[in-house]
């Protein structure tokens, strides 16, 4: 056995002075602990050392900046109480990063093979807030972002970007049981950027995609003109659920996440990334029929549970302002060439989709003579089979990695693993997380 | 002879159906592949999702039959085992007996539709 100490090991950011809170701890002292398996966090910020050269500060729109540390071998930890100060002060920064902070030991009986073994590795995570009133300080990355995003990388190493824009099928295989990207970090040794942006309010389909690379700033100009137009001459007053939801739905309207870029720190310094250089997408989130604004022909795709968060002023809205299109097969096939062929001239982003779940051990059909034809437009299976032979026919001849959740889960046991055929169980998550990685080595430079 | 359309444990985790719509009347004489009702089930209760896990079913019976009651109504939760709708080979069969047995159907997987309660309160 080798007492190995951890400490917290090099950060920087050029020009910026970092700044940490006290501790919080994600395990107990004495408890056994996997390697690269995150211990503890802290909420950092980054101070200008200098004189600001004008603008807003770096990373000043994403309030939830945090560093959570794992250690790089197995074994039984042996943690520095004095390092959770408790209250406010593991919440507020308030003491200088410094590498060689020792935040405890590890009890270990693998023989690490370098100097580096006691040099915590970094998960550094950060969030855009949907609004700055969503001020929770519970945990990694609380409160409800817009934009949520993790990195890891090593010295004179430069992330690449896994962007995820789908919706439960994606969203729990790359943030994770805490939503912090921490079982993605703890699986890839690699510098890699995750970041998730959530369906609140709009779902991420491709024609709200396509809609957001296009649209120009007169063209959202016009949205938000109609919609203050809208709900400002209403004879009943729109209620605080209206507001929130069209709060949102403006924030998801303005932004275009295939088009970001971001800057990132790390222990090699300051970074700029992107834009993504993979885009995860779900199949199971293009539905058979959209609504299109009437007068201004954007789409809008909100999924049913977020229509019921909405009040009644924006659903009476959605009902009377758009309408609904059929998106045969062949027209969301051509949106996925559209959006492939766009992201390759854009920033050659590579697009990985999630395909469907298409057989359930939930049926025990004797016959079709019951169900309307086209089947496909009535059976949930009958659907996903023929979205899935069209996902593979798009890869016969465009840029696309298809994650294969239909034939995977059905290897694992469909009913025990994807009960409804869209939130999966862990050991199914962590088996589509190696296959989504696998999907980024052919990225990798 | 009475048959009965009983809710059966179509996803394992589940506790119960909620009924979307029905596409029968008591009195009606069904055929083979006649639909019957359509259900949703929601694993909210078994799984902490961000967004609910709700899939939809519709039940179509295998065999010709009279629909003589219906047990439940658009809206209603139906707990897993409880009885869904009676029907008889006869129109007009008294239903003070139990039972003969199980009405003969298929359960599969649907696509939700604008017919469905859930749909209609949206």
């Amino acid at each position: 056995m080798t007492l190995v100490p951890l400490v917290l090991g090099p950060l920087e950011a050029k020009g910026f002075t970092i700044l940490r809170s006290g501790v919080r701890w994600l395990v107990e002292d004495g408890q056994w602990c996997p390697a690269h398996r995150p211990i503890g966090f802290v909420n950092v910020s980054l101070e200008p050392a200098g004189k600001l050269a004008g603008g807003q500060p770096m990373f000043a729109d994403e309030m939830e900046l945090q560093v959570a540390f794992a250690p790089r071998v197995a074994g039984r930890l042996k943690l520095d109480g004095e390092m959770a100060r408790g209250g406010y002060l593991s919440i507020r920064t308030v003491a200088a990063w410094d590498a060689d902070t020792q935040v405890g030991q590890i009890e270990t009986d693998e023989a690490p093979d370098d100097g580096e073994a006691g040099s915590l590795r970094l998960l550094m995570l950060a969030g855009r807030r949907m609004t700055a009133l969503a001020d929770v300080h519970s945990g990694l990355l609380p409160g409800w972002h817009s934009r949520s995003r993790g990195w890891w990388s090593e010295p004179g190493t430069t992330p690449i970007t896994l962007l995820s824009l789908g919706v439960c099928d994606a969203a729990g295989v790359v943030t994770g049981a805490q939503t912090a990207f921490t079982e993605m970090f703890e699986l890839d040794r690699d510098a890699t950027q995750m970041v998730h942006i959530p369906d609140h309010p709009i779902a991420p389909c491709l024609p709200v995609l396509l809609d957001q690379i296009e649209r120009t700033p007169d063209q959202y100009e016009a949205i938000a003109q109609d919609v203050h137009r809208h709900f400002g001459s209403l004879s009943k007053p729109p209620t605080a659920n209206d507001w929130m939801f069209l709060g949102a739905m403006l924030a998801a309207l303005q932004n275009a996440p295939l088009k970001d870029r971001y800057d990132i720190f790390s222990a090699g310094g300051l970074q700029r990334l992107g834009p993504p250089d993979a885009v995860l997408l779900s199949l199971a989130v293009e539905p058979q029929s959209i609504l299109r604004h009437r007068t201004l022909g954007y789409h809008m795709h909100v999924m049913r549970h977020h229509q019921a968060a909405a009040g009644p002023a924006v659903r009476a809205w959605l009902s009377s302002a758009f309408e609904p299109v059929k998106r045969p097969i062949d027209a969301i096939r051509k949106d996925y060439e559209r959006l492939i062929d766009s992201l390759q001239h854009l920033s050659g982003t590579r697009v990985i989709c999630l395909n469907r779940m298409s057989t359930s051990g939930h049926e025990d059909i004797a016959s079709y003579m019951g169900f309307d034809a086209p089947l496909s437009e009535t059976l949930s299976n009958v659907a996903a089979k023929e979205m899935n032979l069209m996902l593979d026919d798009i890869a016969t001849s465009s840029a696309i990695d298809i994650i294969d959740v239909d034939a995977i889960a059905a290897d694992l046991g469909g009913a025990e693993h994807l009960p409804d055929g869209i939130h999966q169980s862990g050991p199914l998550q962590t088996i589509l997380r190696q296959e989504i990685l696998g999907c980024l080595v052919s990225l990798r430079h | 002879m009475i048959l009965e359309v009983r809710l059966t444990q179509i996803v394992p985790q589940m506790t119960g159906a909620t009924t979307e719509c029905f596409y029968a009347a008591p009195g009606d004489a069904l055929r083979m592949g006649s639909k019957l009702i359509d259900l949703s089930v929601d694993l909210s209760s078994a799984f902490a999702q961000e967004c609910p896990p709700v899939s939809y079913y519709r039940i179509v019976l295998r065999e010709s039959a009279f629909l003589r009651s219906i047990e439940t109504r658009p809206g209603d939760f139906t707990a897993v085992d409880q009885s869904i709708a009676l029907l008889s080979t006869t129109p007009d069969e008294p239903l003070d007996e139990p039972p003969s047995r199980a009405a003969r159907v298929t359960i599969a997987g649907i696509l939700p539709h604008e017919r469905m309660f859930s749909g209609q309160r949206i």
